[in-house]
C-alpha cells in the first residue's frame, strides 16, 4: 500500500457521527454483558479459559458487531448470550434482568440456516409465535414478516427449495416475528457466496432501519463489521478478551461506496492491526523456488 | 443431444434413468434366465432320468433315478429280453422348471387343501399376515415411543438400553418353547415371537436415529421459545419422522424373517405350514411357489410403504426416493451389527 495515503484517525468522529453516538448512548441499555468468563476442561484435562472478563453494553437499536480471529470465542460469547451456553462466571442482563436460559426475547440467526425442513416457509416463520401461545395471530404476522423480507411468493415452499440467501432471509423473518429484544446473528452470511453476501448486508441494514431492533452481529469479516455496525467489539484470543471497542466513524446511511471512504479505510486498518498483531499464522513463510521462472515474473 | 455418454463402468456416477431401469429389469431377468437354462436345456446338468414308460423293468413311472441306475435296469432288461424303460434327462425333484412354479403359484389358490382340517392357501396367507401385523403392531406401539424417548433423553437411554442391548443378543426363536408354554399353541406365541424379534432391535435402532437429530434445529427452536415438551413434540418428532419411517420399513423386513420361525412353533400355521406340507409330499413346485409368495408379499408391502412415505414426507421428496434407500439399508446393517455411535450432528457456530 502506498505510504503516502493520508488517512484520518479512526478516532476522529465527524460532528454528525458524534451526535449519533450521543443519541445512541442516551437510549436505554438493552443488553449488559458483565465480566463474563468461560472456562472448560480440555480433553487432556487442562483448564482452558475461552473467554476472560468480557464486558460491554448494547443500547437500544444499536447495531453492534463482534469480531476477532478464529478461536477467540466470539461464537461462544454469542451462544452464551442466547442462553445456549452458560458462563462460568459473570452475568448477562437483558433490560436489567439477569438471563441464563434460551428464550424468545433473544432471537438468533445461525450460519447454518437451521430452518425446520418439515415446515413450509410460512410455518417456519409462525413457529415462534405458536410456541409462545400466540398461534391465533401467527399466520397474519408471519405473512407480514415474509413480505418485509420479500418472500411472500415463497410462503408455501419448503426450505429445501430455496437458495442460501433466501433461507437466511426466512431465518431473519422467523427470528424477528417473535419480536425479540435483541437479534443475535452468528456469522449469518458466512456460508453465502460473495455477491449474495453483499446483497444480504444491504438488506439487513434496510430491515434494521425499518424495525425497532437491536442487533449483535458476530463475524470474522472486517469489512462486513464496519459496513454494518455502530460499534465493533474487537476480541483477542487465548484467552478471548475485549481488546477494544471501536465506534465506527463512518456516517449513516451506509452504502457500498463508503467501502473506499478514508474513514472506512482508517477503521479497517485499525482492525487489521488489532486482529493480526498476534496472528502467528500470518507471518511470512519462506517459499523455496522449485522451478526456474522467467525474468518477466516481477 | 448429450455430448458424452457416461461409460457403463464409471466410478460413482449416475447412469441415467433409462439405463437404471434397464438394469433393474435385468436384475430379475438374469437369475430367471439362468434358472430357465438349467431347466430347459437338457444338456445342462440334468443328472437324473425321468421314467416315461417303465417297460418291463422294476422302475416306477414318473419317478426320477440316477442315470447309472436307469441304464443298469435297461441293461438287465436287455439281457432278459424284456422291454426297456423309456426316459428323458431330468433335474432332481427339488429343482422344478419356472413354468411349473408359475403354474403352482396360480393353481395353489384353486386347489382345495389335502386334508379337510387344513386351510386353503389364501387362508394360510391371511394367517401369516395377521401374525406379522399384530406382532409388528404391538412392537411398534411400545417400541416407537420408547425409542424416541431413549434417543431424546439420556435418562431413558441409560435406564433401558443396556438391558435391551442384552436381550437383543438372545435370538427370538430361543423364546419359542417358553412362549408356547405361557401363551398356548395358537396365534399368541407366534405374535409374541415377532414382537420379541423386532421390539428390542426397534428400540435401539430408533433411539440411534433419533440421536442423530440436527442439534442446530433444537437450538434454533429453543431461541424461538420452545420449552422442553414442545421441543420433543414439535421439533424432535417431526424432525426424525422420515428417517424413523425408513427404519420401520427395514424392521418390517426383519419381522418377515421371524415369521417362519414363529409359524413353526406350537401348531404350525400360515405359509410356512403350507411350504412344509408340500415339501413332505415332494411338491417342490409348490414349495418354491410358497417361498416366492413370501418374497412377493414383502416386496409389495415395502413398495406400498415407500410410495406412502413420499406422500407423507413431501419435504424429503428427493431423499425418500430411489437409491438412497439402499444406502440407508446398508447404513442400517452396519448400525445393527455394531450399533456404532456416529458423531453427533454438527452443531452450529464456528
Amino acid at each position: 500500500m502506498a505510504a503516502s495515503l493520508e488517512l484520518p484517525s479512526y478516532l476522529d468522529l465527524a460532528p454528525a457521527v458524534r451526535e449519533r453516538f450521543a443519541r445512541i448512548d442516551a437510549r436505554s441499555v438493552v443488553l449488559e454483558v458483565k465480566r463474563v468468563e468461560k472456562r472448560f476442561r480440555s480433553p487432556r484435562g487442562e483448564d482452558v479459559v475461552a473467554l476472560h472478563d468480557i464486558s460491554f453494553d448494547v443500547h437500544r437499536r444499536e447495531f453492534i458487531a463482534v469480531i476477532g480471529p478464529s478461536g477467540c470465542g466470539k461464537s461462544t460469547l454469542n451462544r452464551i448470550i442466547a442462553g445456549l451456553d452458560h458462563p462460568t462466571s459473570g452475568e448477562l442482563l437483558l433490560d436489567g434482568r439477569p438471563v441464563s436460559e434460551p428464550g424468545p426475547d433473544r432471537g438468533m440467526v445461525f450460519q447454518s440456516y437451521t430452518l425446520f425442513p418439515w415446515l413450509t416457509v410460512k410455518k417456519n416463520v409462525m413457529f415462534g409465535l405458536q410456541m409462545s401461545g400466540r398461534g391465533g395471530v401467527a399466520e397474519s404476522e408471519a405473512l407480514q414478516w415474509l413480505e418485509m423480507v420479500g418472500l411472500s411468493d415463497f410462503a408455501h415452499l419448503y426450505p429445501k427449495q430455496l437458495s442460501g440467501g433466501m433461507k437466511q432471509r426466512v431465518a431473519i423473518a422467523r427470528a424477528l416475528a417473535n419480536r425479540p429484544r435483541i437479534l443475535l446473528m452468528d456469522e449469518p452470511f458466512g456460508a453465502l457466496d460473495a455477491q449474495t453476501r453483499c446483497a444480504m448486508q444491504s438488506y439487513l441494514l434496510q430491515i434494521w432501519e425499518n424495525v425497532d431492533i437491536t442487533i449483535l452481529f458476530v463475524t470474522h469479516d472486517l469489512d462486513e463489521a464496519i459496513y454494518l455496525a455502530d460499534r465493533i467489539v474487537v476480541l483477542g484470543r487465548q484467552p478471548g478478551h475485549v481488546k477494544e471497542i471501536i465506534s465506527v466513524p463512518v456516517p449513516r446511511p451506509r452504502s457500498p461506496e463508503q467501502l473506499i471512504s478514508p474513514h472506512f479505510i482508517a477503521t479497517r486498518k485499525r482492525l487489521d492491526d488489532l486482529i493480526h498483531a498476534q496472528d502467528v499464522d500470518a507471518k511470512e513463510i519462506p517459499i523455496p523456488r522449485l522451478t526456474p521462472v522467467g525474468d518477466d515474473v516481477l | 443431444m448429450s455430448a458424452r455418454r457416461v461409460p457403463w463402468l464409471a466410478v460413482h456416477q449416475d447412469l441415467g434413468a433409462r439405463r437404471r431401469a434397464v438394469l433393474g429389469v435385468l436384475a430379475f431377468l438374469l437369475p430367471l434366465a439362468i434358472w430357465s437354462a438349467f431347466s430347459y436345456l437338457p444338456f445342462l446338468w440334468h443328472p437324473k432320468m425321468l421314467v416315461l414308460d417303465a417297460g418291463d423293468t422294476y422302475l416306477g413311472e414318473g419317478k426320477r433315478y440316477d442315470e447309472a441306475a436307469f441304464h443298469e435296469a435297461n441293461a438287465q432288461a436287455a439281457v432278459e429280453g424284456k422291454a426297456p424303460a423309456r426316459g428323458e434327462p431330468a433335474n432332481p425333484v427339488f429343482l422344478p422348471a419356472p413354468h411349473e412354479v408359475a403354474l403352482a403359484l396360480v393353481l395353489g389358490f384353486q386347489e382345495p387343501p389335502q386334508n379337510d382340517s387344513d386351510s386353503w392357501l389364501h387362508e394360510r396367507i391371511a394367517e401369516s399376515l395377521r401374525v406379522i401385523f399384530w406382532g409388528f403392531f404391538w412392537a411398534s406401539v411400545v417400541g416407537v415411543p420408547l425409542g424416541v424417548l431413549c434417543g431424546s433423553f439420556m435418562l431413558f437411554a441409560r435406564l433401558t438400553e443396556p438391558f435391551v442391548d442384552f436381550i437383543r443378543y438372545m435370538p427370538a426363536p430361543a423364546f419359542g418353547t417358553l412362549l408356547v408354554a405361557i401363551l398356548g399353541t395358537q396365534a399368541a406365541p407366534k405374535v409374541a415371537v415377532i414382537f420379541v424379534g423386532t421390539f428390542f432391535q426397534m428400540v435401539l435402532v430408533l433411539a440411534n436415529t433419533t440421536r442423530q437429530m440436527d442439534r442446530g434445529l433444537l437450538e434454533a427452536a429453543q431461541t424461538l421459545g420452545a420449552d422442553n415438551r414442545k421441543l420433543l413434540t414439535h421439533v424432535v418428532v417431526p424432525g426424525v419422522l422420515p428417517r424413523l419411517y425408513i427404519d420401520m420399513r427395514i424392521l418390517l423386513g426383519w419381522a418377515w424373517t421371524y415369521l417362519i420361525v414363529a409359524e413353526l412353533i406350537g401348531e404350525k400355521s400360515g405359509i410356512t405350514a403350507y411350504i412344509q406340507q408340500q415339501g413332505r409330499y415332494f411338491n417342490f413346485d409348490k414349495v418354491y411357489a410358497g417361498i416366492i409368495l413370501i418374497g412377493l408379499l414383502g416386496l409389495f408391502t415395502d413398495q406400498v410403504l415407500q410410495a406412502l412415505g413420499r406422500r407423507l414426507f413431501p419435504w424429503e421428496a428427493d431423499a425418500a426416493a430411489g437409491p438412497s434407500v439402499l444406502g440407508r439399508v446398508r447404513a442400517f446393517a452396519r448400525q445393527a451389527r455394531g450399533l456404532e455411535v456416529r458423531a453427533p450432528a454438527q452443531s452450529t457456530g464456528a
